[in-house]
């Protein structure tokens, strides 16, 4: 009997099944493999922490690409025309509910290759903030300061702006308000302010990330804001909170005090 | 002074340059131009023997003062004493205290130090400057900045050997390093805390000497010299002063074998206070248990952390001192770098 069929359907035996199992089991296990290392080795590689998870999510697509790649043509071994067929099938499977997975992944690959954050990164992602612990496939993950782990869906970057506050570095701005009674002397509050900073443990300084204090008056108050880095965006919160604490007990020490509480009458 | 040039001794045979530059210096300032010198090094790197070796050269002009703890207090400085216009002062990293109010005497040396009359040629800690420049660009009151470079090889050996007489030390066939293999292969213990287990993996570690002697195949002296020079400068990472502790440490009088000298390997465990802790010793080279306590607060165990800090080897303690140990310096400095706790 002839074969009417315009594109002849390839025979999908239970060896071919088993075959593509393993090779993305492969290509799963060599995944988790080389992200262990190169997680180890990135941990203890100090500054260089970032660049070193900096290849991890290009690593994964192009691991499962080959992988796809793979099963189509040699273990498949399908032809251009199935390949068309496959890809019809696959545009009808986007429209009728696959559009968000495939949204992701695109996602996912834009933020590989265009690099608006990267994995080691403090990002805001819509409601969230923390540090990109791993960029998937689908969804980017982070922890967030509380450890709550965010799974955000990789399409977030087509719809929503993201702040990453290092860029790929490993120090990172950190703002520090404090505020005092304007009776209090505003100069000497600012060079303690900026000695709390220079000599904190958490503290980095170089020509291209100076720190800054700046003073502002309010009515009833001043603001003293510190602007400086701190050496490791994982010590973000330690650092804020070690410079206020030595520079309140300062502040007591020389008589500056906290702002009052005052009434504005009408 | 003139430019007549007096002739460099061996032990400061690495350092040609930086001593034409600071007689450069002298000279302009002779010649109306006053730019204060900074001489920056790690510890043990011979900023005290060039120091020396100027003082030599012109003894009649200098007067020369040395900080060898914290100065607290302004009056502490008394440097308008003096009728000579030249003035050398060591271990300026003295000046300052790495603590809220901790800076107020050295921006008064500061100062002092931009009266145009006087030339100041002084030392400096390198960590503690880097972070001075960054906190306070102390570089602009010092034009002529010179940085003590590493030696080479040739350099530790030539300095080394100038203190004995030809042939009065001998290398001797190393029996034990000819044993030695050139590829060795070593655990590395990894900690799994999903697992709760450490594993081990393997790893391999080239042994370069052995490579070198094996590749050289020179006669059995020179290549054992040669060995010995450089592995002394791979354990001291070019510090002259590091390696000439090495080499103490390492000869038999009159012996001296490749297998001698120890490449001691620190595995430094701390957490964030102790390695701040450890950067602040780092940074004056040698302070007092005291002055450590009143820098780091209340809130830092010092006791305990010196304690933990000796018992890995990485200082010691000499008359309530806490001193970096010439040998773990290497290892302390890359430790501190991955933590950025050194820029």
């Amino acid at each position: 009997m002839a074969d009417n069929s315009i594109v002849s359907m390839p025979v999908i035996d239970t060896g071919t099944i088993i075959s593509s199992i393993l090779i993305i089991l492969i290509a799963y296990l060599c995944i988790r493999v080389i992200t262990f290392i190169l997680v180890f080795i990135s941990e203890r590689a100090g500054q260089y922490r970032i660049t070193v998870k900096m290849v991890l999510p290009l690593l994964k697509f192009s691991i499962y690409g080959y992988t796809i790649y793979y099963i189509l043509i040699y273990i498949l071994k399908w032809e251009s025309s199935q390949l068309i067929l496959f890809g019809g099938l696959l545009g009808a499977g986007i429209g009728f509910g696959l559009k968000d997975l495939f949204a992701d992944v695109i996602g996912g690959i834009v933020i590989t290759f265009e690099k608006p954050y990267q994995v080691g990164d403090k990002i805001k992602m819509g409601d969230y903030y923390g540090e990109v612990s791993d960029i998937g496939i689908r969804a980017t993950k982070i922890v967030t300061p509380d450890d709550n782990l965010v799974s955000a869906p990789n399409y977030l970057i087509f719809t929503q702006a993201v702040a990453s506050a290092n860029a790929g570095a490993s120090e990172m701005m950190v703002v520090i308000d404090l505020f005092i009674d304007s009776d209090s002397d505003a100069v000497l509050a600012m060079k303690i302010l900026k000695e709390s900073v220079v000599t904190s443990k958490y503290v980095y300084i170089s020509r291209k990330r100076p720190f800054t204090i700046l003073l502002k008056d309010f009515p009833f108050y001043r603001r003293l804001r510190a602007k400086s880095y701190v050496n490791d965006l994982r010590y973000e919160f330690e650092f804020e909170s070690e410079v206020t604490r030595r520079a309140w007990k300062e502040f007591s020490r020389n008589g500056i005090e906290a702002p009052k509480v005052n009434i504005l009458e009408s | 002074m003139g430019n007549d040039k007096i002739e460099t001794p061996s032990e400061l045979i690495g350092f040609r340059e930086e001593i034409a530059n600071i007689q450069t210096a002298i000279a302009d300032f002779e010649s109306g131009r006053n730019l204060n010198v900074a001489i920056i090094s790690e510890p043990y790197a011979g900023r005290t023997a060039i120091m020396n070796e100027i003082e030599k050269m012109i003894l009649q002009k200098v007067t020369r003062f040395s900080f060898s703890s914290i100065v607290k207090n302004k009056d502490e400085i008394i440097l308008s004493g003096p009728s000579k216009r030249i003035v050398l002062i060591d271990d300026c990293q003295f000046l300052y205290m790495r603590k809220i109010g901790g800076f107020d005497v050295l921006e008064y040396f500061l100062n002092l130090v931009s009266n145009p009359a006087i030339l100041f040629i002084t030392t400096w800690n390198l960590y503690s400057w880097k972070y001075l420049d960054e906190v306070l660009n102390i570089g602009k009151f010092f034009p002529v900045q010179i940085n003590l470079p590493k030696f080479t090889t040739y350099q530790i050996k030539e300095s080394i050997l100038s203190g004995y007489k030809k042939d009065e030390i001998i290398f001797v066939r190393d029996v034990e390093f000819e044993k030695e293999k050139i590829i060795n292969f070593m655990k590395y213990p990894v900690s799994i805390k999903s697992w709760k287990k450490t594993i081990e993996l393997p790893y391999f570690k080239i042994n370069y000497d052995f490579l070198k002697l094996r590749l050289l195949k020179k006669e059995e002296i020179i290549a054992s010299e040669d060995i010995i020079f450089g592995k002394i400068h791979r354990v001291s990472n070019g510090n002259p002063g590091v390696a000439k502790i090495v080499w103490q440490r390492s000869l038999e009088y009159p012996t001296i074998k490749p297998s001698n000298v120890k490449d001691e390997s620190f595995n430094i465990e701390l957490d964030y206070n102790e390695a701040f802790i450890l950067n602040l010793i780092l940074s004056m080279k040698s302070i007092t248990n005291d002055d450590l306590s009143e820098i780091a607060g209340p809130d830092y165990q010092v006791g305990k952390i010196i304690f933990r800090l000796s018992k890995q080897g990485l200082i010691s303690v000499e008359d309530a001192s806490c001193i970096i140990r010439p040998e773990a310096l290497k290892s302390v400095i890359e430790f501190l770098k991955k933590l950025r706790l050194v820029w």
